[in-house]
């Protein structure tokens, strides 16, 4: 007879969630803003010209997400009036092995560079917006990419301390990034080329399809990392297990299989490679919301999901 | 990590002897008193499960507490140095540094911190660190009827600690996490050390940080 069965919690003190959905949502727009700034710079650095109009969409949209992303941070903070103790930098006051604190550093340093490379970018200086596009990419990277560390180093719970985790965040933000750029890009051609010759609006519309193909491409490199993780997790120790009996068939199956798997990410696959609705606006928008829903519901079942595991 | 234990002179450990607990819950209560712990959150508890099919039946106790950890996980992400560890190995959270951040609570393998939803700090167990300096034994300790918990300077070999840790058959919660906890117990039951046992995960409500 199996005791484990037999088991009855018939006291326990209450299990909590510290870092809820302001934390997810903070990841988001990280990922948003690390996402747009990237496309971005390959827009700005590309030799094509056509390709300049989405590195000015993709300057002005970085810096703009990565204002509103620490606000998220700030009300999640039990002593908001506290946030000056993060930014002394002195060694001994703040600590430097804390994943939060690379993202101190980060974050002062990242918005700052995205504001002035979006000032070159919109002011037409070519050569200075290049010289701020190298600086911005490994940092626009890192501000995701730390993000990742701040899971990988919870090393109490199972979905979070994995390595890939720093990746799978950089991917999910290009995915998320690159959805964003393509539906401000398709208001952009819409409303606001009526000035523009047929030919232009033409070349625009092809630029924008494009861009279709590049979510693709970035959707089956989420796809493969979430397919690994979700395979060790099945094989790894019993909270592992349980972690991904939470996502697949559990409490977040409806948000993990339903919103991202299927919804975020099976049909806007379809939607930019079928040849069909590739060609179509309508249906690269309706693929770039759902992606941007079922990255949101990434961040969502990530954060919220992998605290979901009792630890006591 | 061993080697930092050595360099300590005094280093405090607990130890839990579970064939002495009775799980009348008098450490939690006298924790609540002594440290003032705010309604629905606890430094120490104990988790009680019940195993077995009649007439095979037996309870189980597990008193939880901070593990106060030699490479604690909270210590190191900790951004601001709220959470320091003393020269004696008590893990502490300064009151006025602490921004409230919760990661040490979501990095803690144990769960056994919470905010304070008066003083909007985190707080955990530091074993009575006021009373140890001043030479008495944590308000734990002190009250527990059946002498299960035991409290000392595990480097001091002539220590009721370290002569009852060399001579019985000790476990801890989670050793594989590497944070080296230093609550150590005798005689627990691997279904209550188990989280995940005795409870249906789909259906466990989960509680709001404050
Ligand atoms: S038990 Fe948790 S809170 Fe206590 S020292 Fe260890 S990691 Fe930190
Ligand atoms: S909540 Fe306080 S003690 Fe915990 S990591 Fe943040 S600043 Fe440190």
């Amino acid at each position: 007879m199996d005791v484990g069965s037999q088991v009855t919690v018939l006291y326990n003190s209450p299990h909590q969630i510290p870092l809820g959905l302001l934390i997810a949502q903070y990841f988001y727009l990280t990922g948003l803003s690390a996402g747009s700034f990237v496309i971005s710079v390959v827009a700005i650095l590309g030799r094509k010209v056509e390709y300049k109009p989405l590195g000015k969409i993709g300057a002005i949209l970085a810096p703009l997400c990565l204002i509103l992303a620490p606000m998220n941070l700030l009300s999640d903070m039990a002593q908001p009036l506290r946030f000056w103790h993060l930014m002394t930098y002195l060694p001994g006051y703040i600590n430097f092995k804390s994943p939060i604190t690379y993202g101190v550093i980060l974050l002062t340093a990242y918005p700052i560079s995205a504001t002035i490379y979006a000032y070159f970018v919109l002011t037409g200086n070519m050569k200075w917006s290049k010289v701020f596009a190298i600086i911005g990419i490994p940092l626009a990277i890192s501000v995701h990419g730390y993000t990742g560390f701040i899971l990988a180093l919870g090393k109490g719970r199972a979905l979070w301390n994995t390595a890939l985790m720093p990746t799978l965040f950089i991917v999910s933000a290009m995915v998320s990034g690159i959805a964003m750029m393509i539906l401000i890009a398709i208001v952009r051609n819409m409303f606001f080329m009526k000035d523009k010759t047929v030919e232009e609006r033409e070349k625009d519309r092809q630029l924008i399809l494009g861009l279709g193909k590049f979510l693709g491409g970035a959707i089956i490199a989420d796809l493969f990392l979430l397919f690994n993780d979700i395979l060790v997790l099945l094989t790894s120790s019993k909270e592992a297990w349980e972690t991904a009996h939470l996502l697949l068939w559990g409490k977040f199956a409806f948000e993990f299989i339903g919103v991202e798997l299927f919804f975020g990410s099976i049909i806007p696959l379809f939607l930019v490679f079928y040849p069909k609705t590739a060609k179509t606006f309508k249906w690269l928008s309706i693929a770039s919301v759902l992606v941007m829903i079922g990255i949101y519901a990434m961040r969502f079942t990530v954060v919220v999901g992998g605290q979901s595991v009792p630890l006591h | 990590m061993a080697k930092e234990e050595e360099k300590r002179k005094i280093r405090y450990a607990m130890l839990v002897d579970l064939r002495r607990c009775v799980g009348c819950q008098s450490c939690s209560v006298a924790c609540k008193s002594e440290n003032e712990v705010p309604l629905s959150k606890f430094r120490t508890w104990v988790k009680i499960i019940e195993k077995g099919r009649y007439p095979d039946v037996s309870r189980q106790f597990l008193p939880a507490l901070c593990n106060n950890c030699e490479n604690p996980i909270c210590n190191r992400n900790c951004p601001v140095h709220a959470t320091y560890i003393r020269p004696d190995g008590i893990v502490m959270v300064n009151m006025h540094r602490c921004i409230g951040c919760m990661y040490c609570m979501a990095s803690c393998p144990y769960d056994v911190r919470y905010v304070n939803p008066l003083r909007k700090i985190v707080q955990k167990c530091f074993w009575c660190a006021h009373r140890v300096d001043a030479g008495l034994l944590p308000a734990c300790v002190e009250t527990c009827l059946g002498r299960a918990l035991i409290f000392g300077d595990i480097n001091d070999p002539n220590s009721e600690i370290s002569q009852v840790l060399a001579t019985n058959a000790v476990v801890r919660l989670k050793p594989e996490l590497g944070t080296d906890p230093h609550v150590f117990y005798i005689a627990a039951d691997a279904d209550a050390m188990d989280p995940t046992k005795g409870i249906d995960i789909d259906k466990i409500r989960f509680m709001e940080p404050y």
